[in-house]
């Protein structure tokens, strides 16, 4: 496992590489971003000394192999915006993102776990139709859309359901306050509700849809049609025999799913005022805050390598098949 | 299966008791809703309107511009002027303090405007970019416990108004703090001292008592909420007593809720479509045409200002006569009138007819999306209507900040451009000084008409308000006849105000929450 683990390393560094090239173009593209640091009434000379300042008066492939070079001594750089190390930024933004996105993969593994179990048992009946409907409109459904029609038909006229914002969970408990964070996690869960449930539909539709295919193919096995004949439970059969076999595929999909969840994240952390990455990524852009921008991809591109290791490892661990090598 | 529902039943009303009392406001309590948080909390490096509000409810100025533009004694209760006008000595109200307990003197007021300018610091935004060049400050000194001068390299009649725009701090404390501390703990010297700042959430203010500026409400939030939708959801639920940027199309939603009405406002930002007077342009078709004064003269008749403003902003509005605000402007010249045919009738006396297809001349508007209220849709109106008189217009609309902030500073846009620029109350030179040079930074439309520009030698020779008021007018009547603006109009500015709450907006885009009271 830990040479699989190293093999692994060349590939990690040449997708940073790679996410800091793309982001670097992406953000020159638009120009010098000078301008947006400056007050509206500035003169040329503090334009100039602005530019000169923030670094921006020298050549592209200095800007970006400058930046390379402080990355692998892990130095972020500071964000223009805020004036302030990016990576520190950052770093109080990560755990609201945390929270969301645990959150919605909860709502995404586990509540399509009975839907998708449910549709496969009812199969070919008007259940079944329902339930792959309502999947077929959780993947149509654009996340923001979700996420301002909550806002609207649900929060407003349910008042206890909080419409925005933010009360923190992982950020006290980092910080060592773990007594805060206890104490606020009922009311971050409460918070978590709307915004949670618009990032995960999607992926619990697709989960769902997943999960019933599988738990098709598993149910017409012949080990399932033995442990029939035996006498056991319907619910036997399906929980202890058959689930096992049909959650593979979705274990799968885990890692790629937070990858997915991040990018959802990113328009529903706007409408829901959730103070994350998401957000900040959004703002960033809007800003021309470019190392706060490349240090958000070089986090969040390493999170997703992450945690596609631990799914394969774990993938590895579930089926005895698959071999790392 | 039984234990699973209790527990989920259990654990549902843990988070609906937990909930209760959370998010409505309570009657010591105002909170406004923001669309951005602030970049830091670091007085000397505001440059955005959005976060000077939050700033002077911690800080205080030295005087206080009045929501009617008068300028009011805040931190010092009078002022004198030297002879050569280069110097401007405050004295302070007595027994003020700063929010760490300390007494806050002219000492504090000295270093604040040295700190500004402090190469190590290396300030950038309004103070440090704007302010000190544009008042060519030199230095501030404390005379006496009570006395403060602010050194100046010349005479300023917009001096006042401008220092009045530095926000106060105190010595011993940000002596002690680096700048980055200094960014994130604010030690004020205003009505409220600073509670906490929650990034991109809030913003926690309270009540300081015996505050040189009474304060009704004892704790102060800004609320961060990025989307409209959700700030006007926000105040229709009432978890926010006002939110600022209230859009247009959300206005009859709000007032029809029972929970809050919209405030609007004729806001102090001047909308105008620039016409490029630089030879770039110049040997473009369009770009010579617009050129001759006569022919922008034309253009003022052929755009309906007011329908604009009805149809595209719901906000009715009075076209401005120039780039002064209403209550300085010159006190005769009429707003042009929408009037197509005296348009065309002059377009035809200044050597450019209709040719055998309609067109008198082509030309290209540029203009940025995204930022001041329906400006795609306002620009495209403007070239429909400059279309309907034969000057065939091309709509270029871009994105913002990626495309079209850059060319504006470099001053590249054109021939025409849509903008708006930012305005004030107290002073007519504030708003004319985007013209104080040809060389001005915003003078994008590289405008070098010789009757304006020497009406500035005037003006800074003087010192009679007589013959300053004087000159201003006669600049204002060269600028409405041969100006290189298409004179538009105010933005108007949408608050949404919950009816829990009574509080007034004010025009030139600053908000005061000092005198806001429950109904």
């Amino acid at each position: 496992m830990f040479i699989y683990i190293l093999r692994r390393l060349p590939q990690t560094i040449l997708v940073i590489f790679g996410v800091t090239l793309i982001t670097f173009i992406a953000l020159q593209i638009g120009g010098d971003p000078t301008y947006l640091f400056v007050s509206e009434r500035a003169s040329a000379e503090e334009i100039e000394l602005t530019r000169i300042k923030l670094g921006f008066d020298r050549p592209l492939y200095i800007q970006y192999f400058s930046y390379l070079f402080n990355i692998m001594r892990l130095d972020f750089g500071d964000s223009l915006y805020y004036r302030q190390p990016a990576m520190d930024v950052i770093l109080e933004t990560l755990p609201a993102t945390i929270e969301l996105t645990l959150f919605a993969m909860f709502i995404a593994i586990f509540g399509a776990i009975p839907f998708g179990i449910f549709a496969a048992i009812k199969r070919g009946t008007w259940i079944d139709g329902a339930l792959m409907a309502v999947a077929m409109l959780g993947q149509s459904i654009p996340s923001f859309w979700l996420g301002i029609m909550s806002i609207i038909y649900l929060s407003l006229p349910i008042s206890w359901l909080p419409i925005s914002g933010h009360v923190p969970f992982l950020m006290p408990i980092f910080q060592g306050n773990f007594i805060e964070g206890i104490k606020n996690f009922p009311t971050t869960c409460l918070y978590l509700i709307l915004p949670g449930f618009a990032v995960a539909f999607y992926s619990l539709s697709r989960n769902a849809r997943l999960i019933r295919s599988s738990m098709l193919e598993v149910l017409s096995q012949d080990y399932v049609r033995t442990a029939r004949a035996k006498g056991l439970s319907e619910y036997a059969v399906v929980i202890n025999h058959a689930m096992r076999n049909a959650w593979l595929p979705v274990v799968t999909i885990i890692g790629l799913e937070f990858g997915f969840m991040l990018s959802g994240v990113v328009v529903v952390e706007v409408i829901f005022a959730w103070p994350g990455l998401g957000r900040l990524v959004f703002d960033s852009i809007s800003h021309r805050d470019i190392p706060l921008v490349q240090a958000s991809v070089v986090v969040i591109a390493l999170i997703v390598i992450i945690l596609n290791l631990i799914v394969d490892l774990v993938y590895a661990k579930l089926d005895p098949r698959i071999k790392l090598s | 299966m039984k234990k699973l529902l209790t527990g989920l039943i259990a654990g549902a009303s843990v988070l609906f008791v937990s909930s209760i009392g959370f998010s409505a406001p309570s009657d010591d309590t105002f909170v406004v809703g923001l669309p951005t948080d602030t970049k830091g909390l670091e007085p000397a490096q505001i440059s955005s309107r959005h976060t000077a509000n939050i700033m002077k409810h911690m800080f205080g100025t030295l005087f206080f511009i009045s929501e009617k533009g008068t300028l009011d004694p805040n931190l010092a209760e009078s002022y004198s002027v030297s002879d050569d006008a280069k110097e401007y000595t405050f004295v302070l109200k007595d027994g003020l303090t700063c929010h760490d307990g300390e007494a806050l003197t002219a000492e504090d007021v000295a270093y604040t405007f040295n700190r500004v300018v402090d190469p190590e610091l290396a300030f950038v935004g309004n103070s440090a970019g704007f302010v000190f060049p544009s008042i060519d400050f030199q230095s501030a000194r404390a005379d006496s416990e009570l006395e403060v001068t602010i050194v100046m390299g010349a005479p300023n009649h917009v001096a006042l108004g401008l220092i009045s725009e530095v926000y106060v701090h105190c010595k011993d404390s940000y002596e002690k703090m680096s700048k980055e501390e200094a960014a994130e703990n604010p030690i004020g010297s205003g009505a409220y001292e600073f509670v906490k700042w929650d990034k991109g959430s809030q913003i926690v203010m309270k009540k300081v008592a015996n505050s040189a500026v009474p304060a009704n409400f004892e704790n102060l939030i800004w609320r961060v909420i990025p989307e409209a939708s959700t700030r006007t959801a926000e105040l229709i639920a009432g978890n926010v007593d006002m939110i600022t940027n209230a859009s247009p199309d959300q206005v009859d939603v709000i007032d029809a809720s029972s929970t809050a009405k919209v405030q609007k406002v004729s806001g102090t930002r001047r909308m105008y479509v620039g016409f490029h007077q630089g030879e770039e342009y110049a040997v473009t078709e369009g770009g010579k045409a617009i050129q001759k004064s006569e022919v922008r003269r034309a253009i003022q008749y052929a755009v309906d200002v007011e329908a604009i403003c009805a149809n595209l902003l719901n906000a009715p509005c009075e076209r401005a006569t120039g780039l002064v605000n209403p209550n300085n402007a010159h006190p005769t010249l009429k707003p042009y009138p929408y009037n197509p045919e005296i348009a065309e009738y002059l377009l035809d006396q200044a050597g450019y007819p209709r040719d055998a297809n309609g067109v008198r001349f082509e030309i290209t508007l540029e203009a940025g999306q995204g930022r001041y209220l329906n400006d795609k849709n306002v620009v495209l109106a403007i070239c429909q209507y400059l279309d309907d008189i034969g000057v065939k217009t091309t709509c270029d609309i871009m994105d913002w900040s990626s495309v079209y902030v850059p060319k504006i500073r470099k001053k590249e846009a054109g021939p025409m451009f849509f903008l708006g620029s930012g305005g004030g109350t107290w002073n007519p030179l504030y708003d004319m000084s985007d013209l104080a040079t040809v060389e001005s930074g915003p003078n994008y439309t590289k405008w070098d008409n010789p009757e304006w520009f020497k009406g500035w030698k005037v003006i800074n020779n003087s010192m009679d308000p007589f013959v300053i008021r004087r000159e201003i007018d006669r600049m204002l009547e060269v600028f409405y006849n041969e100006g290189p603006w298409l004179l538009l109009y105010f933005q108007p500015d949408f608050y949404g105000v919950s009816n829990r709450v009574k509080w007034q907006e004010r025009r030139d885009e600053e908000v005061d929450i000092f005198d806001a009271s429950l109904r």
